[in-house]
């Protein structure tokens, strides 16, 4: 093989790493890049729908054990007795299913973690169950968090009564929104994988989905911590 | 021939080299069952009822960040891909605007006087 032949080959490997990412000059894919920059943006969407949820709150119980008519005329006598009694909000979280729905996203992170391993090593049908796991897991969270929703609501936490409530469905509505893309993102790997279509020149594609599900998970690790269990 | 597969060694070591970076699947059970422990343990200090607020807050506050180093490093690769130290742009633009959205923390919560120290 000639000398310019040579280099040609290693040029080729060079332009394109092993799972289908395009290397550039900056050292990875653009492709990884922008989704870098994508999470570095939902940082700050993200931290300031945190900051918003945690001055409500500080102001919401304030206000809830003066007594101000303005923000409790819109909740049930009994919701602002126990308030006012705990002199915080956390007799009202559920810290058990909470906790549960917690570990089941964490979970989830692990099965994306396989999911991307077994498509680097063109495992078919690891590739299938892991991704399936994880969309199914998700599922379970987004389905947690829909009854978590119904039952605060009918305990007298309503969008609209005050800003507590307002910013407490934004913060965790977001996050859900987020893991419900997520869950789309995975189906749609799931059927290419069912096409056949998902081999490992693809994986980077699983990787960058990977990504933004591993973020997912981030966000609810710093929710769960700063709004569940710190009073 | 013998150029080829000098070649296509060079190519294997390349290959290796990036699977080399990432933690095995081994390494990934051990970081959930890590991720799993410090849920468990976060919520049994929740339940503690301590009334210091520093000693309640602050260890609630260190697990919660470990939680998110090891999802970032091994889960995220961040730390197998993306090592700060080699001057990577999206690494920076990553931890930049995780800064940023902090500063962004502090910022309302001054302009609120409602800074926690």
């Amino acid at each position: 093989m000639s000398d310019v032949a040579v280099a040609q080959v290693v040029e080729t490997h060079d332009a394109h790493d092993d799972h289908g990412g395009h290397r550039t000059s900056l050292g990875l894919s653009n492709m990884k890049l922008a989704m870098w920059l994508f999470l570095g943006s939902e940082c700050l969407l993200f931290g300031a729908l945190i900051s918003t949820f945690l001055l409500s709150k500080a102001n919401f119980i304030t206000e809830v054990v003066a007594g101000n008519p303005n923000v409790t005329s819109t909740m049930p006598a009994e919701l602002i007795e126990e308030f006012q009694a705990a002199g915080s909000v956390e007799p009202f979280w559920d810290i058990p299913f909470t906790s549960a729905s917690s570990f089941i996203l964490l979970m989830s992170s692990l099965t994306m973690v396989l999911a991307h391993k077994a498509v680097t090593e063109d495992d078919d049908l690891q590739t299938k169950v892991w991704l399936a796991a994880t969309a199914l897991l998700g599922s379970t969270f987004i389905a947690g968090q829909v009854y978590e929703f119904t039952a605060f609501f009918r305990e007298g936490l309503t969008y609209d009564g005050n800003l507590f409530g307002s910013s407490f469905y934004t913060l965790t509505g977001f996050h859900g929104a987020h893991v419900t893309g997520g869950i789309l993102m995975l189906m749609s790997l799931l059927f290419v994988a069912f096409r056949g279509k998902l081999k490992s020149d693809r994986a980077e594609t699983v990787e960058l989905v990977g990504l933004y599900w591993h973020f997912v998970d981030i966000v609810w690790v710093l929710i769960f911590t700063i709004v569940y269990l710190i009073p | 021939m013998a150029d080829s597969t000098v070649t296509t060694e060079v190519a294997h070591d390349v290959h290796d080299e990036d699977h080399a970076h990432h933690p095995t699947e081994r390494q990934y059970w051990v970081v959930f069952v890590a991720l799993a422990a410090l849920t468990a343990i976060e919520v049994a200090w929740s339940y503690l009822g301590l009334d210091n607020r520093a000693a309640l807050v602050l260890p609630l506050l260190a697990m919660m960040a470990v939680k998110f180093l090891l999802v970032a490093g091994a889960f995220m690769h961040l730390y197998f891909d993306l090592k700060i130290i080699n001057g990577r742009l999206f690494s920076w633009a990553f931890g930049f605007s995780l800064l940023l959205a902090v500063v962004v923390y502090f910022v309302v919560f001054a302009a609120f006087d409602k800074l926690p120290f």
